[in-house]
């Protein structure tokens, strides 16, 4: 009977097709002309104070953003890590004009939203809302930028807060994953690499907080973009009048600890977190920093090998054997350095084979040629993304402040699309055998249930095994 | 791809609509096929858009947008997973997952590689009442999107080898977003009390077991029922032309059948009441959590944009009452969250806070309790108000910013509110909401003995306690 339906369906499907001669279903439609995917205009200016504007008008909706970037992420963190964290997560507590709750106060009667963090790198003030309370917004942000009071009552709340919220992150697996693999590639005595602890937070005082946002916080060690339904010629001056009398100084130079060379000899990394009904786990090792020159192009390598669904991975561990819901790959850079990291979750009893698979791509991809066709496919997915990303001008705002943090070429993001588009089978496999690991060379750190998961790993070579406070556990006591 | 966060609201409203369309009424067709459009006036912010049916029933929304040369392609097929079997419960969610297999015309595995190679990309989500697909592409692969989802609707391939890869993928991400993480069911969990005997007792993931048991003929049954145009809605926004993309669409999608669509189970929860409790022990959760959640309309409901403001003006900003509490001055939680959960059919609006360490989740409760009493009997300031006002427009008015949110914004209000142009009036609605209706909406929907309460004692790791 249901053999009987189909039947019929296609039958008159057949008709129909039939009747329009003109349409070919057999193949994909042929594109029209490709739209050229050149960089929005914007417009730049430095204030005399040294504070470098950009202002990327777009005019779909009736709102701002302002968007701050001040080098002053965790790599200033010095002796206290988790300074610049705690210290930027205060900076809409209390102002010297207004106490948190009337920040807070002010900032949800116009409907806006000010909010302020930390990364590595940098940290940023955001701050959005209505255009029609433009005034409004820039003064609150101005303020929560200049005048943080950093009230101890608030660093106490906060520092509270912190550690509970660091009671949770250790128990999801992404988090844990990240921070030992952190801690591996780049040492724990690096601020890329600190771990966070309720002593590191417990130490935290408010002269620290303080220090930082003095020291850091000058107009010549930060760039501001506006973003939205503005125009320049009005935007510039009330920004002017705003940040106009903010004191430049002379920003000290980072002293900072070595990065470790990459490593040679191939390590396994456990940590057990009982319960776990998957593995989360990584395949890593030292990548390179935001302004290697080579990182546009090594992109292509990445999406063959992890970048979305038709990257290698996702057609490996996902569709062919079923081992997890997604499975990519990725070279994080920062200023200073940056990790490749391959990464996937999959049931306990599989750990074993899916990461097996995972080294074996990796391998493939460094010594074995590309097709064609798939280097175009990743070629095209790249420079086609790229086009697609410049509908947002919040996107454009952070490239054009990516530029400026990581001291990129000017014309990075105009020749980005065309040095994608271009990588020729040569370079990809030129670059995977340059930047992929060795498999002897890897760092393997995997979240999960020890119990089930170590005896497969051990098929792999000698595991550490750590627990939820990344402590490693004696070889014995295993 | 189910939703995974945990107030996303995904999909709305219509509390009739089970009646439409079951109702033989869908059968119209050409001459009920007359185009709306509304148009933008110049310099202001709305979303000019037309929309029409196809003969076939097909409805399609066109809203050229020339400022980037970009496309977004958004079809929404009007089923999720209440209108499941309760013992064929993941269904919905497992056949977005076999979309993505291949068609009479696209290979096995394929559909992807076509959207990469064309420098484009594509997901897909499943909810409570519907299954959406979105590829976003450049302006000038516009055809591709139509011609993989026309195929995909006409006749879409189903094999053995997909369905057993998938029963595997499908339960990896069960396991990622549900059992692997602290409170990752805790949406599962309060689904089945709040939503109980009705088919939103069970969320889109589904229960592992149904996937396994069920032939591939019933997943093919499945498409066959749901997966017609008379079911969807295609909405295309970004940089195309309006004549040539119609012409375009009738092509591909003219050819495809109509059908009759099955009747959808009735949605009635029985009455509540008293409080209902349910304590969630699960190793791996570091914190204590507690989540005081209601049935309230669907979202279609009058009072529906009423119990929205509500809750912005209980969680939403660090001036809330509630993160002024119990996060701010109480310092007992690390965070609030106040949610409407609004679907077709039922509703729900939750507030959950996760405590600080070493808090007794009593003292959680009682001061939820307290603050929501306080709402109902002294009702809200009129600055509240205002505020609350101001912060849903701002929200409003940065809704809709790239091809692909307009796009499924537009079939969204198409579908659930039979008003696509809302996108562009919702506003109104919200300002017509007085300071007393946030105090009436507090005390009708919010009571003691209707409230559901699910409780999150911290737990370690479950071989802590049996080690020496």
């Amino acid at each position: 009977m249901l053999r009987f339906l189909v039947f019929l369906c296609c039958a008159s499907v057949a008709c129909a097709t039939a009747a329009r001669a003109d349409l070919d279903r057999a193949h994909p439609p042929a594109p029209g002309p490709a739209p050229a995917a050149s960089f929005p205009d914007y417009c730049e200016i430095t204030l005399p104070n040294g504070l470098k504007v950009f202002v990327i008008e777009n005019h779909r909706q009736p709102t701002v953003t302002f968007r701050l970037l001040v080098r002053a992420g965790a790599v200033c963190d010095g002796p206290k890590p988790g300074t610049a964290e705690i210290a930027a997560e205060l900076l809409n507590k209390g102002t010297a004009r207004r106490d948190a709750n009337a920040f807070a106060q002010a900032a949800d009667t116009l409907g806006a939203v000010i909010e302020a963090g930390a990364g590595e790198d940098a940290a940023f003030v955001y701050a959005s809302g209505l255009t029609r309370f433009l005034p409004q917004v820039l003064d609150l942000f101005s303020d929560a930028v200049l005048h943080p009071a950093f009230p101890e009552a608030e660093l106490t709340k906060e520092k509270a807060r912190s550690l509970s919220q660091l009671a949770q992150a250790r128990q999801r697996p992404p988090w844990l994953l990240s921070t030992l693999r952190d801690k591996l590639l780049y040492g724990p005595a690096h601020p890329y690499g600190a771990v966070p602890t309720d002593a590191v937070i417990n130490a935290l005082t408010r002269a620290d907080v303080q220090a930082w946002h003095r020291t850091w916080f000058r107009p010549n060690n930060a760039s501001l973009a506006i973003v939205g339904d503005v125009r320049a010629d009005d935007v510039l001056p009330l920004v002017e009048r705003a940040f106009g009398a903010w004191e430049k100084g002379d920003v000290p130079a980072l002293q900072l600890p070595a990065l470790p060379a990459p490593a040679q000899t191939r390590t396994i990394h456990l940590i057990n977190r009982p319960g776990s009904v998957q593995s989360t786990f990584a395949v890593a090792a030292t990548g390179l920093p935001r302004n290697n020159a080579d990182l546009p192009e090594l992109g292509v390598v990445n999406a063959i090998l992890g970048g979305g669904y038709s990257g290698r991975l996702f057609q490996n561990l996902r569709e062919r054997h079923g081992y997890t819901y997604g499975a990519g790959s990725s070279f994080s850079s920062l200023r200073l350095g940056g990790i490749f990291a391959a990464s996937a979750e999959v049931r306990n009893e599989v750990t074993l084979p899916a990461l097996q698979e995972m080294l074996a791509e990796i391998a493939r991809l460094r010594d074995q040629p590309v097709l064609d066709a798939e280097l175009a496919m990743q070629r095209n997915y790249l420079a086609g993304n790229y086009l697609l990303s410049l509908e947002s001008p919040i996107r454009t705002a952070e490239r054009v402040q990516e530029i400026d943090l990581y001291g990129l070429p000017g014309d990075y993001f105009k020749t980005y699309a065309r040095r994608v588009a271009s990588v020729s089978t040569e370079r990809v496999e030129a670059l995977a055998k340059k930047y992929l690991p060795d498999a002897d060379g890897v760092t393997i750190v995997v979240v999960g249930e020890a119990r089930d998961v170590r005896p497969q790993l051990e098929k792999l070579g000698q595991v550490i095994v750590y627990d939820l406070n990344f402590k490693a556990q004696p070889a014995a006591a295993n | 791809m189910v939703p995974s966060r945990f107030f996303a609201r995904l999909a709305a409203a219509c509390f009739l609509c089970f009646l439409l369309w079951s109702a033989p009424a869908n059968v119209q067709a050409a001459d009920d096929n007359a185009p709306t459009t509304e148009k933008a006036a110049a310099g202001s912010h709305r979303i000019a858009f037309t929309e029409y049916d196809l003969p076939n029933g097909l409805h399609v929304i066109l809203a050229p947008d020339a400022t980037a040369p970009v496309v977004s392609s958004y079809l929404l097929y009007h089923v999720g997973s209440k209108d499941e079997r309760p013992d064929r419960t993941g269904f919905a969610h497992f056949f977005e997952h076999l979309m993505f297999e291949g068609s009479e015309f696209i290979a096995r595995g394929q559909i992807d590689k076509l959207i990469s190679s064309a420098g484009g990309n594509l997901n897909a989500s499943t909810s409570y009442d519907q299954t959406d697909y979105h590829i976003n592409l450049p302006a000038n692969q516009l055809a591709l999107a139509l011609w993989i989802e026309s195929e995909r609707m006409l006749h879409a391939k189903i094999d053995e080898t997909g369905v057993e890869t998938q029963r595997q993928v499908v339960k990896e991400e069960r396991r990622m977003r549900y059992d692997n993480q602290p409170y990752g069911g805790l949406f599962e969990e309060t689904s089945r009390l709040v939503f109980k005997d009705t088919p939103y007792a069970w969320v889109p993931i589904g229960s592992a077991q149904y996937i396994d048991r069920a032939t591939i003929e019933e997943f093919r049954d499945f498409y066959k029922t749901w997966y017609r145009p008379n079911n969807a809605t295609l909405a295309l926004c970004g940089d195309f032309e309006i004549e040539s993309t119609k012409k375009l669409i009738a092509e591909y999608f003219g050819p495809i059948p109509r059908a009759d669509l099955p009747a959808r189970a009735r949605v009635e929860p029985p009455e509540q009441r008293q409080e209902q409790t349910h304590l969630v022990r699960r190793p791996n959760t570091p914190l204590p959590a507690t989540l005081h959640a209601w049935r309230v309309p669907p979202e279609t409901d009058a009072d529906a944009y009423a119990l929205d403001l509500l809750s912005n003006l209980l969680a939403t900003g660090r001036s809330s009452r509630l993160y002024r509490r119990l996060v701010d001055t109480e310092q007992v939680a690390v965070s609030v969250q106040a949610f409407p959960y609004l679907q077709e059919s039922i509703g729900m609006l939750g507030v959950f806070a996760i405590g600080q360490r070493g808090v007794d989740l009593k003292k959680l409760d009682a001061l939820l309790d307290e603050e929501i009493a306080r709402v109902q009997k002294d009702g809200v300031t009129e600055e509240e108000f205002q505020k609350t006002r101001n912060g849903k427009e701002s929200e409003l008015a940065g809704a809709h910013g790239s091809a692909a949110t307009r796009a499924r914004a537009l079939a969204h209000y198409h579908v659930f509110y039979h008003d696509t142009g809302l996108v562009n009036t919702e506003l109104e609605r919200y300002l017509a909401v007085t300071r007393d209706d946030l105090q009436r909406v507090a005390k009708k929907y919010l009571t003691a003995d209707t409230k559901n309460l699910i409780s999150y004692p911290p737990m370690g790791s479950p071989t802590e306690k049996s080690k020496p």
